[in-house]
C-alpha cells in the first residue's frame, strides 16, 4: 500500500508564528510517496499556512521541510518548484493573459536550457526545444481534459476548465508532489465526483504523491488514503477516512465552528 | 507562431489582428519607402517643397528619432515584456554615450590606440571602430544593468521606480562632475567631450551629411532590437517575462527564478540603451553630460506607453511620433500658428504643459496605448467599475502576438 | 541536523547587516568627529544649516508619508506643491501686499500668507486627487505613478510661467542677521524656522491622534475596506488626507521662501526627492519617522556640502540618493517602519 511506502515530502515539527500568533504549533506530517492525502480542518485552522510552508513561500519559525532526502527548508520558493513539488491556488492564479497552452509551457521553465543567445539566434536545438514543450505542453492539456483550449487566454476560459489548467500547469513542472489547495471549490456534486476520478488518474499516470486541502467532506472522504486534521494550528488527529469519521476531536472541531458537512 | 482559433466574433468589432510577419514586412517596407523618397525623390522636387521637407520633417530629426526608438525598444523589454518600472533608463543612455565619448575621440589623447577606424595613424587618443564601441558600449552596459538590478529588481514596483530613478540621477551626476575624480578626467565635466569621431563603414567615412547612410544604419540597429524583443518573447524568457509581469509570485512558484530572470530584462534593455546612447554620440557630435536628465527617462517611458507596453511595433510608432513632436513638430507647428495668427507664442516651452497633460490623459482614458497589445487591454481595464469602459472578457478570436 | 543550516543562515545574515550598520555609523561618527575638532564653530553652524534643512524636509516628507501611507501612491507631484506655494507665497507678501522689510503689519501678513498658501495647495492637492489620482486607485501602480509625474510635468510649467525660467530672488520679512552664541553665528531665520515648524509638527500630531478625522485616516491606511464598512468615507477621509498634505506642502513652501529668498520653477522636484528618500529612511507611512529621516537627511546633506571634510554640494544629490537605494535595498521598511507580508 502507498502509505507505507517511503516519504517524498516530510515535515517535521513545523511552526509559524505572525508576530505573537501561532499559525501552525508543532505540526509534523508525512507524505507517502505515490499516496493521496488530504489536509483538513475547520476555517483558521492554519492549512495553507502549513501549506505555504511546504512550498516554500513562508519560511517557518521553526521545523524542517525535507523532500526527497534533502532539506528544503526556507529554500528559495522556485528551487523547491524545480526539485518537484509543485502546488495549484485556492483562488486560481493562472496567467490569464496568456494562453492555456503558454501557462503551462510557463511552468516548463526550469525544465529548458536556452539561452538568451540560442533563443535569439534561432538554433536547431532551441527550435527543437520549443517544438518538444509545445507538445509536452499539448499533451498535458489534453490529459486534464481540455486540449481544446490550448490558444484560448486563461482568463476567458470556463471555471472548471481554469481549474483543470492549473492542474495542467502544475504537472508541466514534472514533479514528484502535487499539491491542490481546495481543487474542488465551487464544483456542484457531480464535478466533484469527476474531480476524484481525475486525482487517481493523475497519480497513476503520472505517478506522484498528492496532498489536497479540502473543505468537501464527500470529496474527502472518497478521495483520502489518509486524512490529516489540524485545528487551530495544531495536529489533532490523522488517519484513514473511516477513523477520522468517527473521531470525536475532529467532529467537535468541525462542530464547535459551524462546519460543511456535506 | 500565431495560433488560430476560429470562434464567433463578439458584438464587440475586435481591430484585425495582423500576424508578425505583416508587420514586419510593413515596417521594412516603410523604411525602405522613405528612403528612398528622401534619397532619390526629394533632390529633384521644387524649392518649395524641399523647404517644407526640411522644416516639418527633416532627415536629421528623422535619425535622431530613429536613436529614440532603439532606446524605447529596449525600455519595452524592462517595462513592457517584464513589467519592471525603471524611471532611470537615461542612465543606460549616457553610459553608452561616454563609451563613444571614451573610445571613439581625440580624448584620452594621453594614449594611443587605434582599431579599425578609419581617422588617422598620428592623431592620439583611443579610436575604434563604431562597430567596437557599440559592442563595447553593450557589454559595458550589460554589465551596469546587472550590478544595478542585482541588489534593486527585487523591490516592490513603487520602490523599484524610485530606485531606477535614484540611478538616473546619479550615474549623469557622476559624469557632470567627472572632470577630476581624484585626479583622473572621466568626462570632462561639463564640457563634454566632443567632437566623436565618423562611423566608419566599407571605408567610407560617414561625416555629418552623411545623414541617408546614418539612417540606414540607425534602421538597421532598430531592426535588430526589434528581432532581438520578438525572438525572445517568443521563447521561454519571453513567457516568464510575461508570468513576471502579470504575476511574480504564481511566476516563481511554477520554478521561474525571478532575479535571474528579471536581471536578464533588465540587462538586455540596457544593452539597448546603451546602443542607442552610442548612435546619439556619433548623430549629435559629442557627449554633453547636462544633457543627460530625468526628462529623458520619462519620455522613453512615455514611448513605450503610449506605444503600447510590450508592442514593438506599437512602440515604434509611439517613439517616432513624440520624437518628432519634441525636436520638430511642436516648433513647427508653432511657427506656422504664429506666422498665421500673427502671434508671438513659444511653443516649445509648453513642453512640460503638454508632455505632463498627455500623460495624464493617456492614463485616465488609453492607458494601453495606441497599438496595444491586446493582453494588455484586458489587465488595464479589469479593475474598471461599471461606469468604466470596456467590459474585461472580450472573446479573442485570433491570438495575436506582440 | 540539515534544518539548522537554514537556520544560520538567517543568522549569519542579520549578522552581517547589523555589522554592516555599526561600521556605518561608527565610520560616519569618525569622520564627524574630525571634522569637528578640525573647525567646531563651522561644523556647529553646518550642524545647524542642515538642521533647518531637515525641518524643512520634514514639511515636505510628511506629506510624502501621509499619501503613501493611505493610498500606497508616490505623490511625485508633492514636491511640486511645495515650489508652488513658495511662489504663491512670494507674490502675496511682496507683490499682493507689498511688505519688504520686517515690521508689524508684516508679521501679520506672514501669518495671513501661512494661512492663505495652506488653503492654496491644500484645495491644488485634493482637486488633483479628485479629477486624476481617484479613477486610478486600483488601476495597476504603473498608471497612478506616470500620472503623478504628469502632474508634477504641468504643476512645474504652470511654475515656469509663473516664475520663468530662471531664478528669482525676494526680500524677506523675517529679521536678517544671526545670533551670536560661543563664537557661533546661528541666522534668526533657521531660529525662526524651528518657532514655526514646531507648532506645525504638534498641531499636525493633534489632528492625526486626537480627531475623528485623523482616526479614520490611520483606519483606512490600515485597511480601506474594513473602514468602508466600518462606516468611514474612504474618499472624503483620502481627499482630507491630500488636503493636509497639501498644506503641509505649501506650509514649507512659505518657509522656504522666507528664509531663503528664492523661486525657481525645478525646485520642487530636487528638493521632493530628498523629502521623499526621508520619508523612506524614517518607514515610509510612519509620520514621526518622516521627521526622522528628514532631520538626518538634512543633516548629512549639510554636512556633506559645507564641512572642510565632505564631498561637497556638487556631489549632494549622488550622496542622498545613494542613501536611498542604500535603504530601500537593506531596510526598506525604514528606521521605524513596520515588516508586511504579503497574502496568498
Amino acid at each position: 500500500m502507498a502509505l507505507d511506502s517511503a516519504p517524498v515530502l516530510e515535515a517535521k515539527n513545523i511552526s509559524v508564528e505572525f508576530g505573537g500568533l501561532k499559525a501552525v504549533d508543532d505540526v509534523s506530517f508525512v507524505i507517502p510517496d505515490r499516496g493521496v492525502v488530504s489536509l483538513i480542518g475547520p476555517n483558521g485552522a492554519g492549512k495553507t499556512t502549513f501549506f505555504n510552508v511546504l512550498t516554500g513561500l513562508y519560511k517557518p519559525t521553526s521545523g524542517f521541510v525535507i523532500y526527497d532526502n534533502e532539506d528544503i527548508t526556507g529554500i528559495v520558493p522556485h528551487k523547491i518548484a524545480e526539485k518537484g513539488v509543485a502546488r495549484t491556488f485556492q483562488n486560481i492564479r493562472l496567467f490569464g493573459l496568456m494562453t492555456a497552452e503558454e501557462n503551462v509551457m510557463v511552468a516548463m521553465h526550469s525544465h529548458l536550457k536556452s539561452g538568451i543567445v540560442s533563443t535569439i539566434i534561432g538554433s536547431p536545438q532551441q527550435r527543437r526545444e520549443e517544438r518538444e514543450a509545445r507538445e509536452e505542453a499539448r499533451a498535458l492539456l489534453e490529459f486534464v481534459g481540455i486540449g481544446k483550449t490550448a490558444g484560448e487566454f486563461a482568463r476567458n476560459l470556463s471555471y472548471g476548465d481554469q481549474r483543470r489548467l492549473e492542474v495542467a500547469r502544475a504537472l508541466a513542472l514534472r514533479p514528484k508532489v502535487l499539491l491542490l489547495d481546495e481543487p474542488t471549490a465551487g464544483m456542484n456534486p457531480q464535478e466533484s465526483a469527476v474531480f476524484v476520478d481525475f486525482v487517481y488518474k493523475v497519480r497513476d499516470e503520472k505517478n506522484l504523491a498528492i496532498l489536497l486541502i479540502e473543505h468537501d467532506m464527500s470529496v474527502v472522504m472518497k478521495v483520502s488514503e489518509r486524512i490529516t486534521v489540524l485545528d487551530r494550528g495544531t495536529k489533532i488527529a490523522e488517519g484513514s477516512p473511516a477513523e477520522i469519521k468517527s473521531n470525536p476531536r475532529v467532529i467537535e472541531a468541525y462542530l464547535g465552528k459551524s462546519a460543511e458537512v456535506h | 507562431m500565431a495560433i488560430i482559433t476560429r470562434k464567433k466574433k463578439s458584438a464587440k468589432k475586435q481591430r484585425a489582428p495582423f500576424s508578425q510577419r505583416t508587420w514586419s514586412l510593413g515596417f521594412l517596407g516603410l523604411a525602405v519607402a522613405i528612403y528612398i523618397f528622401y534619397t532619390y525623390i526629394v533632390p529633384h522636387t521644387s524649392d518649395g517643397f524641399q523647404s517644407q521637407i526640411q522644416t516639418w520633417f527633416p532627415p536629421s530629426s528623422l535619425n535622431e528619432a530613429l536613436v529614440w526608438v532603439i532606446a524605447a525598444l529596449g525600455l519595452n523589454i524592462v517595462v513592457g515584456y517584464a513589467g519592471l518600472l525603471d524611471l532611470g533608463f537615461v542612465a543606460f543612455w549616457a553610459i553608452g554615450g561616454y563609451t563613444a565619448g571614451w573610445f571613439m575621440s581625440g580624448f584620452f589623447n594621453q594614449w594611443h590606440i587605434h582599431f579599425g577606424s578609419e581617422v588617422a595613424n598620428a592623431i592620439p587618443g583611443v579610436h575604434l571602430s563604431f562597430w567596437a564601441v557599440l559592442l563595447i558600449g553593450a557589454v559595458i552596459c550589460a554589465f551596469f544593468g546587472i550590478l544595478i538590478g542585482a541588489p534593486t529588481l527585487r523591490l516592490k514596483s513603487d520602490y523599484l521606480a524610485i530606485v531606477t530613478l535614484g540611478f538616473g540621477e546619479i550615474i549623469p551626476q557622476i559624469f557632470v562632475n567627472g572632470e577630476d575624480i581624484h585626479g583622473f578626467n572621466l568626462s570632462n565635466g561639463t564640457k563634454g567631450i566632443s567632437p566623436v569621431d565618423s562611423i566608419g563603414i566599407f571605408g567610407k567615412r560617414l561625416g555629418p551629411f552623411d545623414l541617408n547612410y546614418k539612417y540606414i544604419i540607425f534602421v538597421a540597429m532598430a531592426a535588430i532590437m526589434v528581432f532581438i524583443s520578438l525572438r525572445l518573447r517568443g521563447g521561454r524568457l519571453g513567457r516568464a517575462w510575461l508570468a513576471i509581469r502579470e504575476d511574480e509570485l504564481a511566476a516563481s512558484m511554477m520554478g521561474i527564478p525571478l532575479m535571474r530572470t528579471k536581471l536578464a530584462a533588465y540587462a538586455v534593455g540596457a544593452i539597448s540603451g546603451g546602443l542607442a546612447g552610442v548612435a546619439y554620440a556619433t548623430h549629435v557630435n559629442g557627449i554633453f553630460a547636462e544633457r543627460f536628465q530625468f526628462s529623458i527617462s520619462i519620455i522613453l517611458l512615455a514611448m513605450v506607453v503610449l506605444g503600447g507596453m510590450g508592442n514593438v511595433w506599437g512602440v515604434i510608432v509611439g517613439a517616432l511620433l513624440i520624437a518628432w513632436v519634441n525636436s520638430t513638430g511642436l516648433p513647427a507647428a508653432g511657427d506656422k500658428f504664429n506666422s498665421v495668427f500673427n502671434t508671438h507664442i513659444n511653443f516649445p516651452s509648453y513642453t512640460f504643459l503638454i508632455f505632463g497633460a498627455l500623460l495624464i490623459l493617456m492614463m485616465l482614458f488609453r492607458r494601453e496605448g495606441i497599438l496595444p497589445e491586446s493582453r494588455l487591454k484586458l489587465i488595464m481595464h479589469e479593475t474598471d467599475d461599471e461606469s468604466g469602459n470596456e467590459q474585461p472578457h472580450d472573446e479573442i478570436s485570433e491570438e495575436e502576438d506582440l | 541536523m540539515a534544518g539548522v543550516t537554514y537556520k544560520t543562515r538567517q543568522l549569519r545574515r542579520r549578522y552581517v547587516e547589523r555589522s554592516f550598520a555599526t561600521i556605518a555609523v561608527a565610520g560616519g561618527s569618525f569622520w564627524l568627529l574630525i571634522n569637528l575638532i578640525k573647525s567646531p564653530s563651522q561644523f556647529t553652524e553646518v550642524t545647524f544649516t542642515g538642521l533647518s534643512n531637515g525641518i524643512l524636509y520634514a514639511l515636505i516628507a510628511l506629506g510624502y508619508t501621509l499619501v503613501y501611507g493611505i493610498i500606497e501612491l508616490i505623490n511625485f507631484a508633492h514636491g511640486d506643491l511645495f515650489m508652488l506655494g513658495g511662489l504663491f507665497s512670494a507674490h502675496f507678501i511682496t507683490l499682493w501686499f507689498n511688505q519688504n522689510h520686517p515690521s508689524g503689519t508684516g508679521y501679520g501678513v506672514l501669518l495671513l500668507c501661512l494661512v492663505a498658501v495652506m488653503a492654496f495647495c491644500a484645495i491644488i492637492n485634493v482637486g488633483i486627487e479628485r479629477f486624476a489620482y481617484r479613477r486610478l486607485r486600483r488601476a495597476p501602480k504603473l498608471a497612478p505613478l506616470i500620472t503623478a509625474v504628469g502632474m508634477s510635468f504641468i504643476i512645474q510649467f504652470v511654475g515656469l510661467r509663473w516664475n520663468g525660467s530662471g531664478q528669482k530672488t525676494w526680500p524677506s520679512l523675517l529679521p536678517a542677521g544671526n545670533l551670536k552664541f560661543l563664537g557661533v553665528r546661528l541666522p534668526y531665520t533657521t531660529l525662526i524656522s524651528f518657532l514655526v515648524t514646531i507648532p506645525v509638527l504638534l498641531a499636525l500630531t493633534y489632528i492625526v491622534t486626537q480627531t475623528k478625522q485623523g482616526k479614520a485616516m490611520r483606519a483606512t491606511a490600515q485597511d480601506q475596506d474594513a473602514s468602508r464598512l466600518m462606516g468611514i468615507n474612504v474618499n472624503r477621509t483620502i481627499s482630507f488626507t491630500f488636503g493636509l498634505g497639501g498644506a503641509l506642502a505649501g506650509a514649507a513652501g512659505l518657509l522656504f521662501e522666507q528664509t531663503r529668498g528664492l523661486t525657481t520653477y525645478n525646485l520642487g522636484y530636487q528638493l521632493g526627492l530628498i523629502a521623499f528618500t526621508a520619508a523612506v529612511m524614517g518607514g515610509i507611512g510612519n509620520l514621526q519617522g518622516a521627521v526622522l529621516g528628514a532631520v538626518i537627511i538634512g543633516l548629512i546633506q549639510g554636512w556633506n556640502d559645507g564641512l572642510p571634510i565632505g564631498l561637497g554640494q556638487q556631489w549632494s544629490n549622488t550622496v542622498v540618493f545613494s542613501i536611498l537605494i542604500l535603504l530601500m535595498v537593506f531596510k526598506p521598511t525604514g528606521l521605524l517602519g513596520k515588516p508586511m507580508t504579503e497574502k496568498v
